[in-house]
């Protein structure tokens, strides 16, 4: 034990066919420090926590556990070194009781046969000693996020695993939440536990790390003492250059009522009350309205009922003027609504068809570019997906017969936003549109947005990020378990305050 | 009424051993769609067994051993479906289908040339075991017991104790629901899969030697098994992948099966005067109204049919 | 040589082909250890089918008798294909076959009905068969292999039940259609003539002409666009607004309607009865499956691998039957099916290779670059 650190991952390289993720990146856990690693999405913070969880193999450089070399090859290596890890789509299996959850792997049995009664008791002392409440015999479906968290966290503990790595953990959370798991991650220090903590979001990094390491595009870019630095600071290290988060725009001038919302009501598919519930607001031309909130308060279902991916339980939608609550998607879509989806790959791209393809997704069916006999015209359709590539900057392999799969994430997005603004939509439904880009792409979608604005389009922003709720828009909605609890006005409003709301802390009686 | 009774039970311990298999390869993660096939595999291993040993062997010594013939030749044949839709990732669909076809074309091909070997006049596909049948049964008044009755009952109770009481069953089914949460906790859902399957293939065997010993003394290996092994899944979906209601699913679906046998002995039915071919028909027919009527909410093992693939998380 | 390799058709080209050689060679390695003595004729025998016989009118009507059945082995194998596209495994093109067969020959039988009309109602007849797959899918969330296999079952019995009533008196075969129903044979057009076979119909090129227009819809129109979007990414279909539950069931009515075809097309030219008293559902719908599979999933690739399959399974019966059994090229086929569940590993194998030596020749070439341009320094 004459080494301070409890893991030291040195010089570690991880190539994938066309990037390095990792390049040369050392990464060093003192015993009981909270350790933060910073970068923003594609950064190789996600590669390099699955190399040191032994879900990849580093092409190069050493891990070291208390000084001492040591391969990882698979989670069980990890494991056995006492290394454990909440990822950041929890590994739950969701019919499962939370005590299963937390023995699986590492089961107590005699004879072969579980013996769960022993397990339950260890369970419950470690949920009193952290204050990790959970109840042990509800299924995990049934929970509520925060609860499946600290599921993740005492299956670590369960294990008796000293160093415990936090992927994005706060992402899911309410401000409350987070709040809680803070102090549960200082606890968890306080006790001896070494923590890694990932994140790229700088005030929580503050608030509870010792010390920070930062990347930046596979690369390491060095590691700082929390209590030596600045936000502004680690935002430099992250991005490399200090950037402007604030979007420039001018004051809307809203006009006539575009998307009129009345007492909608949607049914959850995951569980069996209502996703949204009685919600009522209005949407007018030349404004941008935010939807924020907690990931998982009924957004997903909102947006699918206003596009018609999913009924109505009540309630009625008015667009333009016109009840569409019945309308089917199609109609919705060639009467002026634009949808930028949540899920790039589950509803935006048929990622085994060429850009081109995808490019007209929504208007194949148009004289433009189907005959009347029911033929496409590939003329036509190449030369729109040409114009569309030139105009929106989308860059793949090979132009309009580029296979969508194989196209980066970021031109992918392109592709979609730029399908779905140059329909000249009435209506702009972006769900999450910067998920997952880097910094330039996202600047360059706020922009879009607010030039959609101007051009006097109404537009409705469903966003997670607070930057994002704060900057973009004109008009604040937060949602939270189902239902509009606040209206605020982005200019007057504080993040604590949105955050108040977010939680459900705060609300007011909104008939926007 | 004896009779039906009979072949109710006989049928529907058919049905449920090749349902509990099914079950056990799907919360796994695989869909077994080849248990026709295993079930004709498993049907001639137990049949050559009953051919080869000699006139005379213990009544318990060929019941033991044709038993451990169907299941050793159904594991070996469900082998194939493992190593294509776990190793290599096949669409588990194709495989399960060619397993299907295969499993009749190799049961002719095979019982041709053994029978044709033995006397050059005979090109035949059948196996006649008239004898080693006596084996299996054994008449309670008019009632004709099997032992298979026995060995189904048994199984269920061993599907639910492992299922649900032990290190395996959680492991397993952790494999069918959530491989990549298996996966991180150090459990190798390859090797979990595999298992899941070989005990499908062992199952679906003995059920196969079951089938062509409920009612006939002989089998015509060119005629497989008449769509018992997409039943058996029927039976599985019916039966919400849970053993308990599987074998409550396959009574009612045996019960169908065995009115097409004996409905001629029963005086209201026949003078109905409905053709023997609708009797015959039933099973397939209620299968698939029982399938319309469940499927919309079936509690199916969320990452059956997926392949595993370490990379993706 | 990259380049070609690159290629997606060529792909499957090669990944056939390799299915083909191993399924042959397990075949020989089956009849090696039935009786290693005549192994390597038996393979010969199945391979050569009608090329075995010397006499060359008797080996063109042999080929003209493997054509007859590869039409409609070819139209099970466009059913299962097309519904394969919009991500539905057509099993039941067994039962939308026999359903076809069924309606064809009670038309011709009972009704006296022409040819023509006896074809449509055949296709009619299965697409409805095919019309409750699809319904049971798209709103009761049924599998579409359990429903096709039961539905294959039902068909085969309702069929035997129909057609008790066209059979002849001594035995349990329907009614020869020359001496019944004549009327409703299918025209020869004169490749009767050409091939010296009188069973040789219009049927053969009809089933071509289908497989064109089967590639011409998938691939060039706005219907096809709508299905294939619908295989590879449901939601994103319906998030585009296309009518997925109506695209499912029309999808299961047109392969239903092929298969149907392909049954018409072999019963309406007298080439073999319906036994009434069958017990197993026939094995066209089936192997319709493996031409698919073996042609790539490409219309155009299963006129190919259709007359394949129909080819060695004619060239079953010549085996030397007191060793061996026809049923081998059963099992040959059966193999070859199996085998082409490891193309898309196959496949992804290849491409990663590809992948590998381009980055590898990329590295080179960089370091090339350098060196050279640390030369010019």
């Amino acid at each position: 034990m004459d080494s301070p650190y409890a893991i030291e991952m040195l010089h570690i390289t991880k190539r994938f066919p066309g990037i390095i993720a990792n390049d040369d990146i050392t990464l060093q856990l003192k015993r009981g420090e909270i350790h933060a690693l910073l970068g923003e999405n594609g950064a190789g913070k996600s590669t390099l926590m699955s190399v040191l969880f032994g879900l990849y193999q580093a092409e190069e450089g050493v891990i070291k556990k208390d000084g001492k070399e040591v391969q990882i090859k698979d989670p069980n290596d990890a494991n056995a070194l006492g290394i454990g890890m909440v990822h950041q789509h929890f590994k739950l299996v969701e019919c499962f009781s939370v005590l299963d959850n937390i023995i699986l792997g590492v089961e107590p049995t005699k004879h072969g046969f579980l013996q769960k009664k022993e397990a339950r008791e260890k369970v419950m002392a470690l949920s009193e000693k952290y204050g990790l409440h959970v109840d042990p015999d509800a299924i995990i479906e049934d929970i509520t996020v925060g609860m499946q968290q600290r599921t993740e966290i005492l299956k670590m503990l369960y294990r008796d695993n000293e160093i415990l790595i936090f992927d994005e953990p706060t992402a899911v959370l309410t401000p409350q939440e987070i709040e809680e798991l803070m102090q549960i991650m200082k606890n968890l220090a306080a006790e001896g536990k070494s923590i890694l903590f990932i994140s790229h979001k700088l005030a929580e990094i503050m608030a509870v790390a010792d010390r920070c390491t930062v990347l930046r595009k596979g690369k390491y870019i060095g590691t700082v003492e929390t209590k030596n630095t600045t936000v502004e600071q680690l935002s430099a290290m992250m991005v490399g250059r200090n950037v402007n988060f604030h979007v420039e725009k001018k004051p809307s001038t809203p006009g006539d009522v575009i998307l009129e919302v009345e007492n909608m009501t949607v049914a959850s598919k995951v569980h069996k009350k209502d996703a949204v519930k009685d919600v009522s607001f209005k949407v007018r031309a030349g404004e941008i309205v935010c939807i924020a909130g907690i990931d998982g308060n009924g957004q997903t279902e909102l947006v699918y009922g206003l596009s018609g991916l999913e009924p109505l339980k009540s309630g009625k939608i008015l667009f333009k003027g016109q009840d569409i609550t019945k309308a089917s998607i199609r109609k919705r879509s060639t009467s002026g609504l634009s949808h930028i989806p949540e899920d790039r790959h589950k509803h935006g791209l048929v990622l085994d068809y060429p850009l081109e393809y995808n490019i007209i997704l929504q208007r194949y069916f148009e004289p433009e570019f189907t005959t009347k006999a029911g033929f496409l015209k590939r003329k036509p359709i190449r030369e729109y997906a040409e114009r569309l590539i030139q105009e929106y900057d989308v860059r793949s392999g090979q132009g309009p017969i580029t296979i969508a799969r194989s196209m980066s994430g970021g031109n992918q997005q392109k592709a979609i936003i730029a399908r779905e603004i140059d329909k000249a939509p009435d209506l702009l439904l972006a769900v999450q549109p910067t998920r997952g880009l880097d910094v330039g792409a996202i600047e360059s979608v706020h922009k879009q947005l607010v030039a959609q604005r101007d051009a006097g389009k109404a537009v409705l922003l469903v966003s997670l990020e607070l930057d994002e709720v704060m900057d973009v828009p004109d008009r604040i909605l937060v949602m939270y378990e189902g239902e509009i609890v606040g209206e605020l006005d982005p200019k007057k409003t504080t993040q604590e305050e949105l955050g108040l709301y977010m939680a459900g802390a705060k609300r007011d009686e909104v008939k926007a | 009424m004896l009779l039906l009774i009979q072949y109710t039970l006989i049928f529907s311990s058919v049905l449920l051993l090749v349902a509990l298999g099914g079950c056990f390869s799907e919360h796994s993660g695989v869909i077994n769609l080849g248990l026709e096939g295993i079930m004709v595999i498993g049907a001639l291993g137990g049949a050559l067994m009953m051919r080869m040993l000699p006139a005379g062997t213990s009544a318990i010594v060929i019941v033991l051993l044709t038993l451990l013939a169907a299941i050793v030749f159904g594991v070996v044949y469900s082998s194939l479906l493992a190593v294509a839709s776990i190793n290599f990732k096949a669409d588990q669909t194709i495989v399960g289908t060619a397993l299907n076809m295969l499993g009749t074309a190799a049961a002719t091909v095979f019982v041709k040339a053994i029978n044709t070997a033995a006397n050059p006049n005979d090109h035949s596909a059948t196996i006649i075991y008239v004898e080693p049948k006596k084996a299996f049964v054994k008449a309670i008044g008019s009632f004709e017991f099997n032992w298979f009755m026995v060995v189904a009952v048994i199984v269920l109770i061993l599907a639910y104790v492992i299922l649900y009481k032990t290190k395996f069953g959680l492991r397993l089914m952790a494999c069918g629901e959530h491989p990549q949460a298996a996966a991180s906790v150090g459990i190798n859902v390859f090797k979990m899969r595999w298992a899941g399957v070989l005990i499908s293939g062992a199952l679906g065997g003995l059920g196969g030697i079951c089938y062509i010993l409920a009612g006939v003394s002989q089998w015509q290996f060119e005629y497989g098994v008449a769509g018992f092994g997409f039943l058996a899944l029927a039976v599985m979906i019916f039966g919400q992948w849970k053993p308990l209601r599987i074998a409550l699913a396959a009574l009612l679906f045996g019960l169908f099966r065995a009115l097409s046998n004996v409905y001629a002995g029963f005086d209201f039915l026949s003078a109905l005067n409905i053709p023997g071919t609708v009797y015959n028909m039933m099973p397939y027919i209620v299968s698939l109204i029982v399938l319309a009527l469940t499927s919309g909410k079936s509690r199916a093992p969320k990452a059956e049919g997926i392949p595993y693939d370490k990379g993706m998380r | 040589m990259k380049k070609i390799l690159k290629n997606d058709a060529v792909q499957s080209l090669i990944a056939s082909l390799l299915c083909i050689i191993l399924g042959l060679l397990i075949g020989y390695i089956v009849l090696l250890f039935i009786n290693p003595e005549g192994a390597w004729d038996a393979i010969l025998a199945v391979l050569k089918n009608f090329l075995k016989t010397a006499n060359h009118s008797r080996r063109v009507k042999l080929l003209g008798a493997t054509l007859v059945r590869t039409a409609p082995l070819l139209m099970c194998g466009l059913s299962v294909l097309f519904a394969y596209k919009v991500g539905l495994f057509n099993i039941g093109a067994a039962g939308q076959y026999v359903a076809g067969v069924c309606a064809s020959l009670y038309a011709a039988l009972a009704w006296h009905w022409g040819w023509l009309p006896c074809v449509l109602l055949a296709i009619v007849a299965a697409a409805a068969l095919g019309a409750i797959v699809g319904v049971l899918k798209s709103f009761c969330n049924v599998n579409e292999v359990i429903s096709g296999i039961m539905l294959n079952w039902i068909a085969l019995y309702t069929t035997n039940m129909i057609l008790m009533s066209q059979k002849q008196e001594a035995s349990h075969y329907t009614l020869k259609l020359k001496e019944s129903a004549p009327q409703a044979i299918l025209p020869g057009a004169g490749l009767d003539k050409l091939l010296g076979y009188d069973k040789v119909t219009i049927a053969i090129p009809l089933a071509i002409i289908m497989a064109i227009i089967v590639y011409v819809v998938m691939n060039r129109t706005r219907f096809g666009y709508e299905l294939r979007a619908t295989g590879n990414n449901r939601n994103a279909a319906k998030y585009a607004g296309m009518a997925e539950k109506r695209n499912i069931i029309l999808t299961l009515v047109i392969a239903g309607g092929l298969a149907g075809l392909g049954g018409a097309m072999l019963y309406l030219t007298d080439i073999e009865q319906w036994s009434v008293t069958q017990t197993s559902v026939p094995g066209m719908g089936f192997n319709g499956i493996a031409a698919t599979f073996l042609g790539g999933l490409n219309p155009i690739g299963t006129i190919f691998s259709s007359f394949f399959i129909q080819h060695i399974t004619d060239g079953g019966p010549n085996v030397d039957l007191s060793h061996y059994c026809a049923q081998i090229s059963d099992l040959i086929s059966s193999i070859i099916i199996y085998l082409c569940g490891f193309v898309l590993f196959l496949k992804t194998a290849i491409n990663k290779g590809l992948a590998k030596s381009d980055e590898k020749q990329a590295q080179k070439e960089k370091k090339l670059a350098a060196e050279a341009k640390g030369g010019e320094k």
